[in-house]
């Protein structure tokens, strides 16, 4: 199941750095999406647009955080989140439940991908713009055994 | 007094405010004329002013009892250019927003063209007259640093939720918080380029001074359907307009 966190103010760099690095230590959340307005390319003066570090991996923060989409694997957990949220998001914000995330590929795929599509893994169906490279978008962070 | 606007409520009240003009605003913060030549960007300041056609006293002008009659700015008698400022005013209890700037702009500003959209607002006039409307609109309660932006272009932003800081949501940062002063910088004119120097807007109005000062109807302000007085004029304006507009042959 997807919920979606939608903070009452856009996020600066360091509040979403801090609230990913703690939603990631919550165990049950399979995968996070970040949307949001895009900020201008890398090298112009933005102090929103930098590389956070989540769990070891350096993640290039494109867009000012508008709304965290969570693929969750049980509904208990959700409190657990909550619990991270009203720590880092003192501004208020809405905790919805529903299907935010593709879950199966689909015939774009099809011909964004070609042959290929059969290698990439379910996972990572469904985290990007259509028109979006997944590997400027996507980063696999590793679980610790 | 006269009544620009229906309605009892406070934001009906502010708006009528705003459109009389025999009403003075009150002046929340100093811009010198240095900073308000820099902001729009049209002209170095110190600069003369670069005209379009010779003074009106040395132009041949037909006889015509309307050019006789009407008084012309100062800027139009110097043959000064049109230029423009253009705000965007946040969805978050800005003090004004495109159509009440469009309506006062119409009854405070002779010779001024007036153009709205839903989320920013244009005035045009000639140069100088342009710089003293723009530095009365940054200097009194039509502008807030935090929730209402100067923007010549890339104007998104009034409709998003704000920033952390407050700032409503600019791409273009021209209007920046410095957080060791609480006050925000203006930082680039309003199309974006480059100021030398930061210039200093002043603090943000706080959240219940700026819900006081709003001419904005929000469910979570004051409602528009609450104001019984407003709603039965825009009634009676729907139906006079439909009734008027239909001629059967």
């Amino acid at each position: 199941m997807d919920i979606e966190i939608f903070p009452h103010r856009l996020l600066g760099a360091d509040t979403t750095e801090k609230l990913l690095i703690n939603l990631e230590k919550v165990e049950g959340v399979k995968r996070m999406v970040l949307q949001g307005q895009r900020l201008p390319p890398k090298g112009e003066e933005d102090p929103d647009r930098k590389t956070i570090t989540i769990h070891g991996e350096e993640v290039d923060l494109q867009v000012k955080t508008g709304r965290v989409l969570l693929e969750i694997e049980e509904e208990e957990i959700i409190d657990q989140i909550r619990t991270v949220c009203d720590e880092y998001l003192t501004f208020g914000y809405n905790i919805h439940v529903g299907t935010f995330i593709r879950k199966q590929k689909t015939v774009s795929d099809v011909i964004k991908y070609g042959e290929q599509l059969s290698d990439i893994s379910e996972e990572m169906v469904g985290l990007t713009d259509q028109n979006a490279q997944l590997s400027e978008r996507a980063v696999i962070i590793k679980k610790d055994d | 007094m006269a009544q620009y606007y229906p309605g009892t409520t406070k934001v009906a009240k502010n708006r009528n405010r705003f459109s009389d003009p025999d009403v003075e605003l009150e002046k929340l913060r100093e811009i010198s004329d240095e900073a308000v030549v820099n902001i729009l960007g049209h002209r170095a300041p110190g600069e003369e002013y670069p005209s379009v056609h010779p003074p009106l006293e040395e132009m041949d002008e037909p006889d015509d009892a309307i050019r006789e009659m009407v008084v012309p700015l100062d800027g139009a008698k110097a043959g000064d250019r049109v230029r423009y400022i253009q705000f965007s005013d946040s969805m978050y209890f800005a003090p004004a927003h495109p159509f009440v700037r469009s309506r006062s702009y119409l009854c405070r500003y002779r010779g001024a063209d007036a153009g709205t959209l839903s989320g920013r607002q244009i005035i045009e006039t000639r140069e100088r007259d342009l710089e003293k409307y723009s530095k009365e609109l940054l200097e009194t309660e039509w502008f807030d640093p935090a929730r209402t932006g100067i923007r010549g272009k890339t104007v998104h932003g009034h409709s998003l939720r704000l920033d952390e800081d407050g700032m409503m949501f600019d791409m273009l940062r021209r209007l920046v918080m410095n957080k060791s002063t609480g006050k925000v910088e203006a930082v680039k004119n309003q199309i974006g380029d480059e100021l030398d120097e930061p210039i200093v807007m002043g603090e943000p109005l706080d959240e219940a001074t700026l819900k006081e000062k709003t001419t904005i109807y929000r469910k979570d302000g004051e409602a528009y359907r609450d104001d019984a007085d407003a709603v039965e004029i825009l009634h009676r304006i729907h139906v006079t307009r439909s009734q008027g507009g239909f001629m059967p042959e």
